[in-house]
């Protein structure tokens, strides 16, 4: 350790080298892993005047870039994608820091090596003009980089990153009794590596139970991994783990981020991201585990596990967790939150019926009930959401609201102004959205009324239609409003959304 | 490549397979995408392509040359074979150059043929390994020849059609159409998937 303290007091002066110097520190610290040569480098180094050290940094042999390392440590990648030259690409192999398997496993059936998919509808095999033979290749993953059989998959086998045990937290919020003891318990599992499911209603204030579990696991010299299955909540969240966590590297990863630098201690990710790790992380969170996809598609919960160490825990985080959630953490470690940090009641969704609803939009004309209480939000100058069962019926019915008022607007998943609306919203510029379910989760809007059009309809299952009632009355100042389904009818989703609303109300006033 | 599909290759949504006379007593291949996917693809005016290049082309064509999903090569086939099964000339697809062939791991044009059951032949060769894509109209037109005959190729006196995925300026087809006319073909026709 002398060296490396030797090389780290230059490493101060010349910010130049520091890089390279910093590189050689790491490795002189694990001596095992390099020729001894190179740990008296860097002792020659330190000894040398300041004017003669550019000399003395000619080495004739290969170092290590330690972005490469850094960008490499706990992923899986595709050889021919790695975001560095093939030069020190070969020559990392060459020193075995990378472990190299083949992109397709044959063996005993079909399966993709990276994201692990092993559906045989979901593979092609055609004649490849670069191995000259019948190539198969993964469809599941191909947004990332064709991974086939004549392709490579690198693993990083060689020095580790260096993690700093220094993070500060900044953070002056207050929890409640049920929040401050929500995140102790899940603090507890963390420490006893425990797997952990916190189950806190809509505004309970989730995201910042994790602030103390994530900053304990950071300082820890832990790598934490922040998970969930829509790009909206990462988007969301890494602002605020940037303001909580300013010492921290924390990266953003969804389809189509920025390149981003250095070693990341705190990587917060979509749930598809995670097909390009490997191993990576010591503590799990995946947040909004219910989402769509991730219920939906068991190849990304198999790569939630094969994203972390083998026995580090996994945090779940969600207001609606499923059936299956709930039994399976039950018996384990799980916090429940009946509340709301600001301490009054979830809003309970209202049914009205609007028969034949979609007849009437057909023809041209909006249901008398929900003109109505459109046009009382607009003279009481409420924000509102109308949530649709479908795109099309969303697109019938755009402009006969926007006769109402014409800055009505209409958002869905592929639009690709969907940011700048809801912001437009939460600014007060347009009076109310109409959106599909994509807004149904991760936004906050002040003062927001909700109706729901079609509730009947099979995609507002029980879940969707709680997480769209959280919606409203998230703000202490405006912990009330209304949340009406509109419906063709009653569904057995509809009540059991109303239920369960009920009940957490009932479960967290008693006491 | 001779699988059915189930879900539609471009939005993943389950295909609807029905079963018709049509289907059982012509040559129909099974549908590879979905009904509102094909709707996006907007078809062209013109007699020498298919269709008119818009987003939806642009997305498919990112997805099978770019991202290299060769299985996409099937969606055109049905029109492909209705176009090309009554063809007299002999078909020619525009080749690639064997680096960008090694890089891409294979050829989309050919491909495309062999998914409609096309037969076709190969006579010329790429001199170049840019593409046109990355050069403006006036780079365009002034390029040296892009093509060469295949050593050993044999050019007779008679129609060839040449074939490739999207014409802009038309200086591709015009250099293949020139080397094949000098070379002693009678005539040369050409057929684009998509016009720019």
């Amino acid at each position: 350790m002398r060296i490396a303290d030797k090389v780290m007091n230059i490493a101060d002066k010349s910010s130049r080298i520091a890089d390279k110097v910093m590189n050689i520190a790491d490795k002189s610290s694990r001596i095992a892993d390099i020729p001894m040569n190179i740990a008296d480098k860097s002792t020659e180094i330190a000894d040398k005047p300041q004017n003669e050290r550019s000399n003395a940094m000619k080495y004739k042999g290969w170092l290590l870039p330690p972005a490469l390392r850094d960008f490499h440590e706990g992923r899986i990648w595709l050889k021919e994608h790695a975001p560095f030259q093939m030069e020190d690409i070969e020559k990392a192999i060459h020193h075995k820091y990378f472990h190299i398997i083949e992109g397709i496993q044959k063996e005993p059936h079909l399966r993709c090596n990276r994201c692990h998919n092993d559906d045989p509808q979901q593979f092609t095999t055609f004649d490849c003009s670069k191995c000259q033979q019948p190539c198969v290749y993964c469809r599941h993953c191909l947004n990332m980089g064709r991974v086939s059989s004549c392709t490579q998959l690198m693993t990083w086998t060689g020095p580790r990153a260096i993690r700093t045990r220094k993070h500060a937290l900044k953070w002056a919020g207050q929890f409640t009794v049920l929040q401050e003891q929500a995140a102790n318990e899940m603090l507890e599992s963390v420490k006893a590596q425990r797997s952990h499911l916190i189950h806190a209603v809509c505004g309970a204030g989730k995201t910042e139970l994790l602030f103390p579990t994530v900053h304990y696991a950071l300082e820890q010299g832990l790598r934490v991994c922040i998970a969930t299955p829509r790009t909206d909540v990462v988007l969301e969240l890494y602002p605020r783990f940037q303001a909580v966590f300013p010492q921290t590297v924390i990266h953003a990863l969804y389809g189509g981020s920025p390149k981003q630098e250095g070693y990341a201690q705190l990587v917060l990710a979509t749930t598809h991201q995670l097909y390009r790790f490997e191993r990576a992380f010591d503590v799990m969170i995946v947040d909004e585990a219910d989402a769509f996809p991730y219920t939906f598609d068991e190849t990304l919960q198999s790569a939630v596990q094969k994203a972390k160490a083998e026995n580090a825990p996994i945090l779940v985080v969600t207001a609606t967790p499923s059936h299956k959630l709930l039994t399976q953490y039950q018996q384990e470690s799980y916090s429940f939150i009946p509340k709301r940090y600001h301490n009054r009641p979830l809003p309970v969704p209202r049914f009205h019926s609007l028969w034949n609803y979609e007849k009437s939009l057909k023809r041209g004309k909006i249901p008398r009930k929900l003109k109505q209480w459109t046009e009382e939000r607009l003279a009481r100058k409420e924000p509102f959401l109308l949530f649709f069962p479908k795109v099309e019926l969303m697109k019938i019915a755009t402009p006969l609201f926007q006769q109402l008022d014409g800055s009505i607007m209409a958002v869905h998943a592929e639009d690709p102004e969907r940011k700048e609306k809801v912001l437009k919203l939460r600014q007060e510029e347009v009076p109310g959205l109409l959106t599909t379910t994509i807004l149904e989760r991760g936004i906050t809007i002040k003062n927001v009324q909700v109706a729901v059009i079609g509730a009947e309809s099979t995609i507002f299952t029980s879940s969707a239609l709680i997480q769209i009632a959280g919606r409203v009355g998230r703000n202490a100042d405006f912990a009330d409003g209304d949340v009406v389904f509109f419906h063709h009818g009653i569904t057995i989703e509809m009540d059991d959304a109303r239920t369960k609303i009920l009940n957490y109300n009932k479960k967290g006033f008693s006491q | 490549m001779n699988k059915m599909e189930t879900l539609c290759l471009l939005c993943s949504q389950p295909l609807q397979s029905v079963i018709s006379w049509k289907l059982l007593l012509t040559k129909q291949f099974q549908p590879t995408i979905c009904e509102r996917c094909s709707a996006k693809f907007e078809y062209s005016s013109t007699a020498s392509a298919f269709y008119q290049y818009n987003d939806a082309m642009k997305d498919y064509l990112h997805q099978y040359k770019f991202l290299q999903d060769v299985a996409l090569a099937k969606v055109f086939r049905q029109k492909l074979y209705a176009r090309f099964k009554h063809e007299k000339a002999t078909i020619i697809p525009i080749p690639m150059h064997p680096l960008k062939l090694r890089e891409r791991t294979f050829s989309h044009m050919e491909e495309l043929l062999k998914a409609a059951h096309i037969p076709f032949i190969q006579l010329l060769e790429k001199t170049t390994a840019e593409t046109q894509s990355s050069k403006n109209r006036e780079q365009r037109i002034q390029a040296a020849p892009l093509f060469r005959l295949m050593d050993g190729a044999h050019v007779e006196h008679k129609e060839y059609l040449l074939f490739d995925d999207i014409k802009t300026t038309g200086t591709t087809l015009q250099h293949a159409t020139e080397l094949l006319l000098k070379a002693g073909a009678k005539n040369v026709k050409s057929f684009t998937l998509i016009n720019g």
